[in-house]
C-alpha cells in the first residue's frame, strides 16, 4: 500500500517571525509610537519556539507594555503584567487592537494634563485673587492716610 | 505538550518605522530573568508548566519575564516563589535587588 502525504492547505504557522508578520504590526503601532507612549520594540521566542514581540515603554525603563504572542494558529495579546487582552487568529485584528489601546492610553494621559493644569491654573488664580484682594483693601486703608499727609 | 526546541531568533528583519529598543535598559531585567529561568530549571518545570502553577491562561507571560522584557508582578511575586519552591521573602528581595536596586540598597544594604 502506498501512503500519500497531503500537505494541509492550511498555512502553518510555528516557527519565528516572518517578515510579513513583523511588518504589519509595526506598521500598525509606529503611528501611536510618536505620541511618547512606546519607546520601541524587540522580539523573542518562548522555549517552546513561538514567537513574541514586546512593544516597549518609554526610556529608562522600557518595559513591555504590550506583548504578542503567536500560538499555533492564535495570536495573543498580554499586557506588561501578563493579563491577556485578546486573542484572536488575524494578526491584523490584534495589531488594531494593541493600536487603539495605546491611543486610548494617550487620551487617558492628556485627560490627566488637562486636568492638572486646570487644577494649578485655579489654585494660581485663588492665590491672586487673594493677593490681589489684599493689596485693594491695604490700598483703601492706607490712601486716605497718605492723601492727609500731602 | 510539545517538546521543548531550542531558542531560535528570527534573521528576517523587516525596515520598519520605529527602531528597536537599546539593550543597554533591558540589562538588569535579562539577569533576573535568567535567575528565574535558573529557579524553573532547578524547580523541574516548563514554562507551561509553571504558567499552570501560577494560573495564568498562556504561557507567554513567563517567557516575557524569562526573556527580560516584563517584571513579576508584586502581586503575584509570592505564587511565584511558591510555584518556584524558593521562600516568598528572600524572592522577593532578590527580585527587588533587580527591578529596583536603589530601593534595595536603601533597605538592605545602607548600615544605620
Amino acid at each position: 500500500m502506498t501512503v500519500i502525504a497531503f500537505q494541509s492547505k492550511l498555512p502553518q504557522r510555528d516557527g519565528p517571525w516572518r517578515s510579513g508578520e513583523l511588518e504589519a504590526i509595526v506598521e500598525s503601532l509606529a503611528p501611536e509610537h510618536g505620541g511618547g507612549e512606546a519607546g520601541g520594540w524587540d522580539v523573542g521566542v518562548t522555549e517552546l519556539g513561538d514567537p513574541q514581540f514586546y512593544l516597549l515603554g518609554p526610556p529608562p525603563h522600557a518595559e513591555c507594555i504590550l506583548c504578542i504572542s503567536r500560538l499555533g494558529r492564535i495570536y495573543v495579546l498580554e499586557d506588561g503584567a501578563g493579563r491577556v487582552l485578546l486573542e484572536h487568529n488575524s494578526l491584523l485584528v490584534l495589531a488594531e487592537q494593541a493600536r487603539s489601546l495605546l491611543r486610548k492610553k494617550k487620551t487617558q494621559i492628556a485627560a490627566r494634563a488637562a486636568l492638572i493644569w486646570c487644577a494649578l491654573r485655579e489654585s494660581f488664580e485663588e492665590k491672586l485673587e487673594a493677593i490681589m484682594g489684599e493689596g485693594e483693601e491695604l490700598l483703601a486703608h492706607f490712601a486716605p492716610q497718605l492723601a492727609a499727609l500731602a | 505538550m510539545k517538546p521543548d526546541k531550542g531558542k531560535t531568533v528570527s534573521t528576517a528583519k523587516p525596515q520598519l518605522q520605529f527602531a528597536k529598543a537599546a539593550p543597554a535598559a533591558q540589562a538588569v531585567r535579562r539577569r533576573a530573568g535568567a535567575w528565574l529561568k535558573e529557579l524553573r530549571g532547578r524547580a523541574g518545570l516548563s514554562q507551561i508548566q509553571l504558567a499552570d502553577r501560577l494560573g495564568l491562561k498562556y504561557y507567554t507571560f513567563v517567557s516575557q519575564v524569562e526573556n527580560g522584557f516584563g517584571r513579576v508582578p508584586t502581586e503575584s511575586m509570592e505564587a511565584w516563589a511558591r510555584a518556584l519552591g524558593v521562600e516568598p521573602s528572600s524572592f522577593a528581595r532578590r527580585l527587588l535587588s533587580y527591578y529596583d536596586p536603589e530601593l534595595h540598597r536603601l533597605l538592605f544594604e545602607v548600615k544605620k
